[in-house]
């Protein structure tokens, strides 16, 4: 296994015809880590988790999990024996039971805990006998992360596992992800709900049109990125503050808003030389860094 | 657990189709000679065991599509087949469960209707003969399973959650009749599985020795399209 690794992809891409959805990504995702996969919907995050779990073929390049070939075939089976995933639509079996269900996938893993699974259905309050088909989507997902959370995987894929679950079914199911991953397994999830990513990601993966446009731990983006807000009595031209470390600059009236990943001190030397009337420095949320990535040009 | 599940989702249609046609097939063999009661010529009810086996012939095809009425491509329709292929086994060993279990359920759908009408028969001292039900079975299941293969393999091509079994009967009427031609009909698995190419018209009885050969072929072109079907899943990607 690639040292401290649970997931590494090596210039990953997959296309379809002439539109490439996943455009060679070089992926790393750290054991015992919670990372979060963002992006707009099309983005490339549900590609690029198939591609991992063999349900896709690379147009090119290749990736390991927990130190197997994605693209081998029985490496594949292997990968997916030692992990648990849930999938973007949650749809499982309608002419099973829950019963049926929790039945049917116990037999495949030898790591199924059989309490913790009574567990997760008291809590979850999922009736046994109901068909599968008659679950609401909040009951549905429900039954998907049981599944998944009543084994003890090396590590769990989970895409968009909050979609369907109401305020106290999202509280839950932060609360397992940082559980588990304190107890040493390894999470890696595609969300859309930023405020939840911030509470519990250690990591931010985020991906626009294909391409892999930040991967850092979430402790530097907040060290490192800032909002500085300026006040000119003449406003300068954008392009005089578009120097190393800044993202992106918007100017109204005689204001002028920074956003800068880095070199903060950078920026405020050139508005005192702008003869700046105010300098305020925040620190800046995901949300806005997110917003900032995935901005079209 | 495999099998559980392919169990689960074909048990309904199975054992629906599996009490029709024992129900009808019973019948029709009980009734069947009703007007020539006072007669019964021989000749006469193994003609209607003959016209029992044309029901159960369309009545097996129409099952067996609606059995093989499944699988990844049906899944991905419907949205589960992300759940099926992220467990930890081979596509290969999903389409073998799914194919083994759709032949029992098939051979079940021949073997018991036939059995129904030889007790039946046999309850009512109407006349009756073991090799010739056996006779019937090797041409039903001979020829049928081409179109078991070709349901399997339209399932394996053609998604959505309906179209395929829609399909897959089209395509057993499309090759009945495409084939139904007297230079063509000896390569007509239909015709095959009827039994009207081996039938005495004298006396309404299968004329042996029972065509193995042609069987052979039959069951060696389903097993080719089963393989075909198989790696057309191997290949695919959901």
């Amino acid at each position: 296994m690639t040292q401290g690794l649970a997931i590494q992809t090596n210039r990953l891409a997959k296309s379809y015809g002439t539109v490439q959805a996943v455009k060679e990504i070089n992926l790393s995702v750290r054991l015992h880590n919670i990372t979060a996969f963002l992006g707009l919907n099309g983005a490339g995050k549900s590609t690029t988790i198939k591609m991992l779990l063999g349900m896709m073929r690379p147009s090119s390049g290749d990736g390991t999990i927990l130190g197997q070939q994605i693209s081998d075939p029985m490496e594949s089976i292997r990968i997916r024996s030692q992990i648990a995933y849930v999938s973007e639509n949650k749809q499982l079996y309608n002419f099973m039971t829950v019963e049926q269900m929790i039945r049917f996938t116990s037999g495949f893993y030898p790591d199924w805990c059989p309490n913790e699974a009574q567990k997760l259905l008291r809590q979850y309050r999922l009736p046994l006998d109901r068909k599968v088909k008659s679950l609401s989507k909040g009951m549905r997902t429900k039954l998907g992360l049981l599944l998944a959370f009543a084994r003890r995987p090396e590590l769990l894929i989970l895409d968009e596992p909050s979609e369907g679950l109401d305020p106290v079914g999202i509280e839950e199911l932060l609360e397992i992800l940082v559980t588990r991953c304190s107890e040493g397994t390894t999470v890696f999830f595609s969300s859309h709900q930023i405020a939840e990513v911030e509470r519990v990601a250690d990591q931010i993966c985020v991906l626009h049109a294909g391409r892999l446009v930040l991967d850092s731990s979430l402790d530097d983006l907040r060290q490192s990125y800032r909002q500085i807000d300026l006040v000119f009595p003449s406003i300068p031209a954008e392009h005089d503050f578009r120097i190393t470390g800044v993202e992106d600059v918007r100017t109204r009236g005689h204001q002028m808003r920074v956003l800068a990943s880095g070199n903060t001190e950078g920026v405020v030397a050139r508005a005192h030389d702008f003869q700046a009337t105010s300098i305020d420095v925040t620190p800046v949320g995901l949300r806005e860094i997110f917003l900032e990535k995935v901005k079209e040009n | 657990m495999l099998w559980y599940k392919a169990w689960l989702e074909t048990r309904s249609r199975f054992l629906i189709s599996l009490v029709g046609m024992v129900a009808l097939c019973s019948v029709f063999v009980l009734h069947g000679d009703r007007d020539a009661i006072y007669e019964v010529p021989a000749d006469y009810y193994n003609y209607v065991l003959f016209a029992g086996h044309q029901i159960l012939v369309m009545m097996w095809a129409l099952a067996v599509t609606l059995i093989m009425m499944g699988g990844l491509l049906r899944e991905k329709a419907t949205g589960s087949s992300a759940f099926t292929l992220a467990l930890p086994v081979s596509r290969t060993r999903l389409m073998v469960v799914r194919i083994c279990m759709g032949l029992a359920q098939a051979a079940v759908l021949a073997i018991v209707p036939w059995a129904a009408m030889f007790t039946v028969g046999s309850i009512f001292g109407k006349t009756h003969s073991l090799s010739q039900a056996a006779y019937y079975l090797v041409l039903l299941l001979g020829g049928g399973l081409v179109f078991f293969a070709m349901a399997v393999l339209i399932s394996s091509l053609i998604s959505g959650e309906y179209t395929a079994p829609v399909v897959s009967f089209g395509a057993v009427v499309v090759t009945a009749v495409a084939l139904s031609s007297a230079a063509l009909r000896r390569y007509n698995p239909w015709a095959f599985m009827t039994g009207s190419e081996y039938l005495s018209k004298r006396t309404n009885v299968l004329l042996l020795p029972i065509p193995w050969l042609q069987a052979a072929i039959y069951i060696f072109l389903a097993g080719l399209l089963l393989a075909l079907s198989i790696k057309i899943i191997q290949q695919r990607e959901f």
